[in-house]
């Protein structure tokens, strides 16, 4: 008796939503599109918005940004809930784990004063930016058009109740276990003279009406900060004895280096529209532009008085990045 | 690039065979893409890429269809079996071929 072992192959009777098939051809999409692409409602809108009569309730026209195809801006990290969550775990176990060491060898208490008053006077009150930073992102989550685009500015929205919880739970640790030098840096988040710039600028772009143009004004004052704060001034750190300091900056550096991706392919997809891209190209100077002014109006003070602690040359680091950023606006750019 | 533009001196078929995974597909796609000339056929559970002489896995395009870093080394987690000589394995790229 002989057998015969045969596999028998049963096509599935379609790869995917018909949707992706017009778009990407007649094979398997990958979850995120499945999740991602062409989810935002477009029609049967039943009443316009009260406070904005003149549009519908997904429109558009909320920013002067605007995509011929909104699904031609795709997040190159592929992020939908699972991942996105998933990573981002992986990011606070991390933190965790070396706040942990921090704690356990002491090093919070061990850091040069001088340091101590950056973190309690400059660093911690950045919490309310990030509260900021979560609120303008929500509104673009809200506002923005294409599911693609709105889905990144939520994810980057709760990105920053990530960061501001990590700057909580350093401030938290710094003061040995109580909200003492949380509930200071909010007084100097309110009063103090170098971060009244950030605050006038983060209230402002609160209730910009645009969430492209308030996605460029926060994202000119993240480039400044983050760059001072984790990169610049983590090399002072590791050279100036501060070992804690240079342990909690990698994780918010390497935050920024992940958010970078989807702004920056925001940008790159607002540039190569077929019908749009150089009116796009046009407004990302202008607004740009304008943004890195007032973005550097209200940081420079800040930099001031981080020299006055450090003398580590922040002015000076500022201003060079905010020249290179201001390259990347450039109408030319490819 | 001097290494991918090189012409195999052997058009004997090199190929590969990969578990087709949702992790496998952005791999899968960018294989397809470098190698215009190869043909791919699908059993249930693998996927087997065969291509004139010389089929190459870039580093760069893997990268950019997954949307995150991806070292060369992780192509074992995906490949199941390959015929032809592995020539390269780079940082940068893997190259299948039958010349050495």
């Amino acid at each position: 008796m002989q057998y015969e072992l045969k596999t028998q192959v049963i096509e599935p009777q379609r790869s995917t939503f018909t949707h992706l098939v017009n778009r990407y051809g007649d094979k398997p999409a990958s979850r995120y599109l499945e999740g991602s692409v062409g989810v935002q409602p477009r029609e049967h809108f039943h009443y316009r918005p009260t406070y904005d009569p003149g549009k519908e309730l997904y429109d558009e026209t909320y920013s002067v940004f605007r995509l011929s195809d909104p699904y031609s801006f795709l997040d190159p990290r592929q992020y939908y809930y699972a991942p996105y969550v998933t990573s981002r775990s992986t990011h606070h176990e991390a933190f965790a784990t070396s706040l942990q060491y921090i704690e356990d060898r002491g090093l919070l208490e061990r850091l040069p004063q001088e340091w101590k008053d950056l973190l309690g006077e400059l660093v911690l009150p950045l919490r309310h930016l990030e509260s900021a930073g979560q609120l303008i992102l929500c509104g673009m989550a809200r506002f923005g058009y294409g599911s693609t685009v709105t889905q990144a500015a939520a994810f980057s929205g709760f990105d920053r109740v990530g960061n501001a919880q990590i700057l909580s739970r350093l401030g938290i640790a710094l003061a040995g276990g109580t909200a003492d030098l949380l509930a200071e840096a909010k007084t100097h988040w309110l009063e103090d003279e170098p971060l009244q710039g950030l605050r006038r600028l983060a209230e402002y772009t609160i209730v910009e009406k645009d969430w492209g143009i308030a996605l460029l004004h926060l994202d000119a004052v993240d480039q400044l900060l983050y760059d001072l704060l984790y990169r610049h001034l983590d090399d002072e750190a590791v050279t100036g004895g501060a070992p804690a300091y240079s342990l909690f900056a990698q994780h918010m550096s390497s935050w920024f280096a992940d958010n970078r991706k989807w702004i920056d392919a925001l940008h790159k997809a607002w540039r190569a529209d077929e019908e749009l891209g150089a009116t796009n190209a046009g407004l990302i100077a202008q607004h740009g532009e304008l943004a890195m002014d007032q973005a550097l109006e209200a940081v420079t003070p800040f930099a001031a008085r981080v020299d006055e602690l450090l003398a580590v040359g922040a002015v000076d680091r500022v201003t060079a990045r905010a020249a290179e950023v201001r390259q990347t606006y450039a109408a030319d750019q490819a | 690039m001097s290494e991918s533009t090189q012409t195999p001196t052997s058009s004997r078929d090199v190929g590969m065979i990969l578990q087709e995974s949702e992790d496998n597909r952005p791999i899968i796609e960018a294989i397809e893409e470098d190698n215009p000339e190869c043909s791919i056929s699908h059993t249930p559970g693998l996927v087997r890429i065969t291509a004139p002489g010389r089929l190459v896995v870039l580093q760069e395009s893997v990268e950019e269809k997954l949307g995150r870093e991806w070292e060369t080394h992780e192509f074992q987690m995906s490949i199941v079996s390959y015929f032809g000589n592995i020539q390269e394995w780079d940082d940068d790229e893997i190259v299948i071929a039958w010349d050495h």
